[in-house]
């Protein structure tokens, strides 16, 4: 049976963790939204050597598991010379690896603007920038933003895999409590509970999001 | 004056404009008229730098024109087919990102120019709505307001009827009339005759990427005989 009390006791440390997951999945998703589009936009240009390097980004980052590539970022790292802090070498894997995903979202979303829009763009006179910036992107991401809610929700869930190198986010804190109290059920019950709220709850901002960013199609 | 001199293009292996020549007055309204294929768009899109040439020469005012910079100096405009305005954005932006972004216009200057446009062509009320919520008559209003807005000198108009009834295509003649009045130089491709009994223009049929007879629209429906391969185009006549 699960026992309320000490899920009740335990909150406060298992919300401790949780805060902990967030900020890692946040700063991660930051890394793959930013990286994720200019390997998107790259993937989708004419430079053959940045598209054939970002391919071969891609096929690794997508190729091998996440957990390899956190082990491998937390125990090789630093016998190469290379020593980052946990906690960031979770942020820097976890949004490398969701960098090569959001990448070929975005480049899907690119794919769906029609080449009369940039026509139009660049006849008015706007450079190749500014048609990115104010006609491409914009309109790439409103296609993408639900293939993109489904990643940052992947991201959430996929922050429990930092647990593994140490850090101390939602579910290393329920291992610990779990390690003193021999409740299983009961603590990872509310882990799970935990992840669930965090992940309705940007499941549901996602949802305000594209409702808002597609206005343009209401009649 | 418009002079465009022995421009020729292949894609591929298909020759599209085979030594295309023509000249343009200011207030002048050109119609290249004829079938889908023969390059009354290519030409379009050629003045626009959206394709390049093989070969030839543009002139504007005895000036020869670096096609590559064409859009920066705003000498042309462009009314597409299916008018690409920019779906995302509302009616009124779509006309203020160019003044704001290209022209360096204040918000302010770049919503009062939109305005005067928008309040012309009978969309002031339409300015906050997005172009989904527009009906194919506002649209292709809105495109050449959008055109307009950089100020160009010479405007293109891609197949600008297609889309419409009879009702709406006279409100476009009438539309492209006033600006020819006003001193641009309009080139419109079509192959809607209809549009041309509405226009006081001149007439070029093309055929395989030349142009093969030329009539102002006066003339031609004064003594249609005296132009045979345009009354045969007009009159959809088999042989």
């Amino acid at each position: 049976m699960i026992d309320i009390g000490l899920l009740i006791k335990s909150l406060p440390q298992l919300l401790k963790g949780a805060s902990v997951s967030i900020q890692i999945a946040a700063l991660s998703c930051s890394i793959g939204l930013t990286l994720g589009t200019i390997f998107g936009l790259i993937q989708s240009g004419k430079n053959k050597l940045l598209k054939f390097l970002v391919g071969i980004y891609v096929t690794l980052f997508r190729g091998t598991p996440m957990l390899i590539q956190l082990t491998f970022a937390f125990f090789v790292l630093p016998e190469l010379g290379i020593s980052i802090p946990a906690f960031w070498t979770a942020v820097i894997a976890i949004g490398l690896n969701s960098a090569a995903y959001v990448s070929q979202i975005i480049r899907s979303g690119i794919k769906a603007v029609s080449k009369g829009q940039l026509e139009a763009a660049q006849v008015l006179g706007l450079s190749k920038f500014q048609a990115t910036r104010y006609i491409l992107l914009p309109q790439a991401i409103r296609t993408v933003v639900p293939a993109l809610g489904n990643e940052f929700i992947t991201l959430v869930k996929d922050s429990s895999l930092a647990s593994v190198i140490t850090v101390v986010e939602l579910t290393k804190e329920g291992s610990r409590i779990v390690s003193t109290t021999y409740d299983a059920l009961t603590i990872y019950t509310g882990v799970a509970l935990i992840y669930l709220i965090m992940t309705s709850t940007l499941s549901f901002v996602m949802g305000k999001i594209e409702q808002r960013m597609s206005q343009h199609v209401k009649n | 004056m418009l002079k465009i001199e022995n421009v020729s293009k292949k894609f591929n292996e298909k020759v599209v404009l085979d030594n295309f020549s023509l000249l343009v007055d200011k207030g002048e309204v050109a119609v290249l008229l004829g079938p889908s294929g023969v390059g009354k768009s290519t030409i379009l899109r050629v003045l626009n730098n959206l394709e390049t040439i093989d070969s030839g020469n543009i002139f504007y005012n005895n000036k020869e024109i670096d096609i590559k910079s064409i859009n920066k100096n705003h000498l042309i405009g462009m009314v597409f087919q299916l008018f690409n305005l920019f779906e995302h954005l509302t009616v009124e932006q779509n006309i203020t990102l160019a003044l704001e972004k290209v022209m360096n216009k204040s918000k302010k200057n770049a919503r009062k120019i939109a305005l005067e446009l928008l309040t012309h062509y009978g969309l002031a009320d339409k300015k906050e709505k997005f172009i989904s919520q527009l009906s194919g008559g506002q649209k292709q209003r809105l495109a050449i307001a959008r055109a307009l807005a950089i100020k160009p000198q010479i405007l293109c108009m891609d197949e600008p009827t297609s889309s419409l009834d009879p009702l709406l295509t006279t409100h476009v003649a009438n539309n492209i009339q006033e600006l020819a009045d006003e001193g641009y130089l309009i080139l419109v491709a079509t192959h809607d005759t209809d549009l041309l009994e509405k226009l006081n223009c001149t007439i070029y049929l093309m055929d395989k990427g030349k142009i093969i007879e030329s009539a102002t629209s006066i003339e031609f429906f004064k003594n249609k005989e005296t132009y045979p391969l345009i009354n045969k185009f007009v009159s959809g006549t088999i042989d």
